[in-house]
């Protein structure tokens, strides 16, 4: 019996995006983004504020001078950057719940989702790509419907185990074949839900490229490698191990050799300590609270 | 007592009451070495074959890279007493994507650098769990140089090496 029904029945439930982050995301096409307007999106939202001067403040930066105000940290970071954090911050409360269908961990989506947008970045940089907030929004939302897929794998875990196993197929072709839909689709039926912008949901939907649109834009494909690098690099692993196809023509596509995805498992292994502050986001409710209380 | 290894990462003990342990095995690979007689390991958690690739990293942390973590693991248990020759060695993780063996294969390349360097040193793998899909976590009991594997999954299976 499918479970698509069901499944679907489950979105009406879904909760809204939070609304900075919404707002935020509406920015990413604009080719030049006007500080005013960044500031009128956060400036109301304290624990957001809190959060870009914590964040500037950090080594992830590695900033000599200390950022007190928020029109400084859009002086020295740029736009770009700001969006970032702005985005990742403003995005926490869609990753809160656990999602045990998939990580053991409780915040293990949201370390998978932070990882896999710094990753994006390093991937950019080692291509001489700019690294734009589309490519780490893009990396930090690829996996959203795993937030509601969760629960429908949780049940069905050995089921979709054993097709991984026996047929020697990916995890998220696996999904489909028992569940009837899987956490790319799903994903995707989010972002439209969300009023994502376009090129955010179809990197969403098409993110591990098993269909001939994902080569349609590069930002898909590099939210694919960055995935895969980052099952590669290990932490914060889900129950899907790395059961997920490497597909060589990517490779080939960016030029990219043996050695390059080396270098780029190097720095990140470095960005990554550099970047605990965005993981640390989730979790901060008592500094919200100090921040809203002073 | 837990001792967590990180990525390109080692610890060594002598104290009885310490696990070492090392989460989430990618495509790195964790080893763990123990000499019984003087109850002496270590677990490295490395990432990359081969420090080649940038010799000033490997120099920084040779942790990251397998020719200069795996020596200096064997160089740190034998600072607390332990002695080549009654050392147990054991292997976990190598785990690779689905799709051909000859693209995205460092968990291969990496299992690969281990055993040219084992073979050269005249080092037997006692026992070892690599390759496949599969995520997984190491641990390493001082007292006994039990080691076990979890596989991250939902029953969350523990097999000992």
């Amino acid at each position: 019996m499918s479970l698509v029904p069901q499944i679907l029945r489950s979105l009406k439930n879904l909760p809204p995006f939070p609304m900075v982050a919404q707002r935020t995301l509406l920015l990413l096409n604009k080719p030049e983004v006007n500080i005013q307007e960044l500031v009128e999106i956060v400036k109301f939202d304290p624990a957001i504020t809190a959060n870009i001067l914590r964040i500037s403040n950090s080594a992830y930066f590695g900033l000599r001078r200390e950022i007190h105000s928020l029109h400084q940290a859009l002086l020295l970071l740029g736009t770009q950057e700001l969006l970032k954090i702005i985005i990742a911050s403003g995005a926490t409360r869609v990753f809160a719940a656990p999602t045990p269908g998939y990580f053991t961990e409780r915040q293990g989506l949201w370390r998978h989702s932070v990882s896999c947008g710094l990753m994006v970045d390093v991937l950019c940089r080692e291509l001489s790509l700019p690294d734009k907030a589309t490519g780490f929004t893009a990396g930090l939302m690829h996996d959203i419907g795993k937030v509601v897929l969760s629960l429908f794998v949780e049940q069905k875990f050995h089921e979709i185990m054993e097709v991984v196993e026996k047929q020697g197929v990916s995890f998220q072709a696996a999904e489909k074949i028992i569940l009837g839909v899987d956490h790319a689709e799903m994903g995707g039926e989010m972002a439209r839900m969300w009023d994502f912008p376009d090129r955010l949901r179809l990197a969403i939907t098409y993110h591990h490229i098993d269909k001939p649109e994902a080569y349609t834009d590069d930002l898909i494909l590099l939210v694919y490698l960055a995935d895969i690098l980052c099952l590669m690099f290990g932490q914060d692993l889900g129950t899907d191990g790395l059961a997920y196809t490497g597909y060589p023509e990517v490779l080939r596509h960016f030029h990219l050799r043996e050695k390059n995805l080396q270098r780029v498992l190097l720095q990140f292994g470095s960005a990554w300590e550099e970047a605990q502050v965005l993981f640390g986001l989730m979790g901060q409710q008592d500094g919200i609270q100090r921040v809203n209380r002073g | 007592m837990q001792i967590v290894v990180g990525v390109a990462e080692m610890r060594v003990s002598n104290q009885h009451e310490h696990v070492v342990i090392t989460h989430a095995l990618g495509s790195c690979i964790g080893v763990a070495i123990y000499d019984p007689l003087v109850k002496v390991g270590g677990l490295l958690h490395y990432m990359l074959p081969d420090s080649g690739l940038d010799e000033e990293k490997g120099r920084e942390n040779p942790f990251m890279f397998a020719d200069t973590g795996i020596p200096r693991l064997f160089k740190e248990c034998y600072k607390l007493g332990a002695v080549k020759q009654r050392m147990l060695v054991k292997v976990a993780g190598g785990s690779q994507v689905l799709g051909g063996p000859e693209h995205f294969n460092i968990g291969r390349r990496n299992y690969a650098a281990l055993r040219k360097i084992f073979l050269k040193n005249n080092v037997l793998i006692g026992k070892e769990d690599v390759g496949g899909t599969k995520a997984r976590t190491m641990y390493l009991e001082i007292a006994t140089g039990k080691v076990w594997v979890k596989i991250i999954g939902q029953n969350q299976k523990i097999i000992e090496l």
